[in-house]
């Protein structure tokens, strides 16, 4: 499968099972897009009506060269080969490894959009006690195998209303990953109320990554996420992310949005956190039920898709100018990036990754807490829906089928569990406005390195 | 080439060969938390 598009100047194929990309001219795009429709003859007397008074017939043989250099390289049109292979790999022992701690559902502010429900997660509030965050730590390391490295994520609800827990969890944490050959990973995501430098000082020390919930503009934070008395949020914690960042060297953090209906400019609103300093901001659309008012509908998209083209342009233009920053979206590592395997088998929800309640409940995955039929155990007696796991193993793209001739699978690996069981009630199908937005910004992020290489090469 | 200039990739095919370790990030750990991107997460055993 060849996916071919055009965005800012650049023709550009993305051979998907190879995950080569290509830079084309006008000549081998339109070539590309015939190619496996007619043969080669057939093409090129096409190609000589097309490009008649614009090309040699010299010229187009030459690029109908370059493509079957490419192809008979396997960097175009290769074969779809993984199938089989992930299947085989699925049927691996399961080991969790990663996992997201709901040390506080409650919160101290209280925003429309919170998927957890202001921090109830459709149940009740609570804050988790240390026995049960250290039975979910020794859960953890039991469960994880051969793992050495291990991932605990505190969230809520707002995890610093639980501080002192945290502290405890972090120094246990760290006694028992020498005891057991471990490495935990620990991250915090915070909505900043509470960040002062004791915390500060703290997460700098043992965080390996922090997400500060700040949406961007000041009017569009205030209006979603207020505090309890319905003032806005935004002067109380933007300052705080601001210095906090500056101490964690720009590194190792997120500035992390959410943006909806009501800020469908939302490019406006990275670009105002970029703005206050942050180098590391991620802004990512919300994803509500139909019925809310701020949530995405269908008839946003082309807005949306303006935004990110727009977003696109200015981030370049901005690494040119030496002020760049990095957009979590728009960040793919085409050199470097995982191996087909993870891009295959999915985000690991209900097997690898597991979400824990402050009552030490286990779910699949932070979305699906409060949702009793989910429920897959605790951390005392274990996973106990062992059918659950089994339903979630077998979840990557190749169970999908609108993955199938998606050309994105490989960057996204079949979408967020979550947000296809909420709306489409199967975990197996997909939200599809979650994959209209997430093809676009794949788009835009093979784009950017499009244009970085050429940077690179006038330097 | 003239006409095509390919990015430096990493092949995914020969990613099999060694591929699956489980060792890097779980996704949904780095900032989301409501979607799943793997295309920016980095290989731990390359």
């Amino acid at each position: 499968m060849v996916h071919q598009y055009k965005n800012n100047g650049y023709n550009i194929a993305l051979d998907v099972n190879s995950g080569s990309v290509h830079v084309v001219d006008d000549i081998t795009y339109d070539m590309i897009a015939l190619w496996k429709k007619e043969d080669k003859q057939t093409i090129l007397e096409e190609m000589k009506k097309r490009y008649s008074g614009k090309a040699a017939e010299e010229e187009l043989l030459e690029a109908m060269g370059e493509i079957e250099g490419l192809v008979e390289a396997g960097a175009l049109f290769s074969e779809d080969i993984y199938e089989n292979y992930i299947q085989d790999f699925s049927q691996r022992e399961t080991v969790i490894k990663a996992m997201c701690l709901h040390v506080a559902h409650d919160c101290n502010l209280r925003c429309s959009y919170c998927f957890a429900d202001e921090g109830e997660y459709k149940g009740r509030r609570g804050i988790m006690s240390y026995e049960v965050g250290k039975q979910a730590l020794d859960f953890l390391i039991a469960s994880s195998g051969s793992r050495r490295n291990l991932e605990v994520d505190f969230f809520g609800g707002e995890p610093l209303m639980n501080f002192e827990v945290v502290k405890r969890l972090v120094a246990y944490g760290r006694e028992q990953e020498k005891l057991h050959n471990k490495k935990f990973r620990f991250t915090l995501t915070t909505n900043g109320v509470l960040l002062d430098q004791e915390v500060m000082d703290f997460l700098n020390k043992e965080m390996a990554n922090v997400v500060m919930s700040l949406d961007g503009r000041q009017e569009v934070h205030d209006r979603l996420r207020p505090t309890p008395n319905k003032k806005g949020s935004y002067h109380l914690v933007a300052p705080k992310f601001q210095e906090f960042a500056k101490l964690r060297g720009q590194k190792d953090y997120y500035a992390r949005g959410t943006f909806t209906h009501y800020n469908l400019d939302f490019s406006k609103d990275v670009l105002h956190l970029a703005d206050l300093g942050f180098t590391q901001v991620s802004v990512e659309p919300v994803v509500a039920p139909p019925e809310e008012p701020y949530a995405l509908r269908e008839e946003d998209l082309p807005k949306l898709y303006e935004e990110y083209d727009s977003l696109a342009k200015e981030i370049i233009k901005r690494k040119k100018e030496g002020r760049g920053f990095h957009f979590f979206h728009f960040m793919i590592d085409l050199d470097g990036g995982p191996c087909v395997a993870k891009r295959l088998s999915g985000c690991g929800s209900g097997t690898e990754y597991v979400a824990v309640t402050p009552w030490g409940d286990l779910y699949p995955c932070h979305q699906f807490v409060g949702e009793e039929n989910f429920c897959m155990g605790n951390v005392f007696d274990g996973i106990k829906r062992t059918d659950l796991q089994e339903k979630f193993k077998g979840c990557n793209v190749y169970s999908k089928e609108k993955c199938r001739d998606c050309f994105a699978k490989f960057y996204c690996s079949g979408g967020c569990a979550a947000n296809a069981y909420h709306f489409r009630g199967n975990i197996n199908d997909a939200y599809d406005i979650g994959c209209k937005l997430q093809r676009k910004r794949v788009e835009c992020a093979i784009m950017i390195k499009a244009a970085e290489q050429e940077i690179e090469m006038e330097d | 080439m003239k006409h095509i200039k390919t990015l430096h990739t990493r092949n995914l095919k020969e990613s099999m060969k060694k591929g699956g370790c489980g060792e890097c990030q779980t996704s949904c750990q780095s900032a989301c938390k409501t979607s799943c991107t793997v295309g920016n997460q980095s290989c731990e055993n390359k």
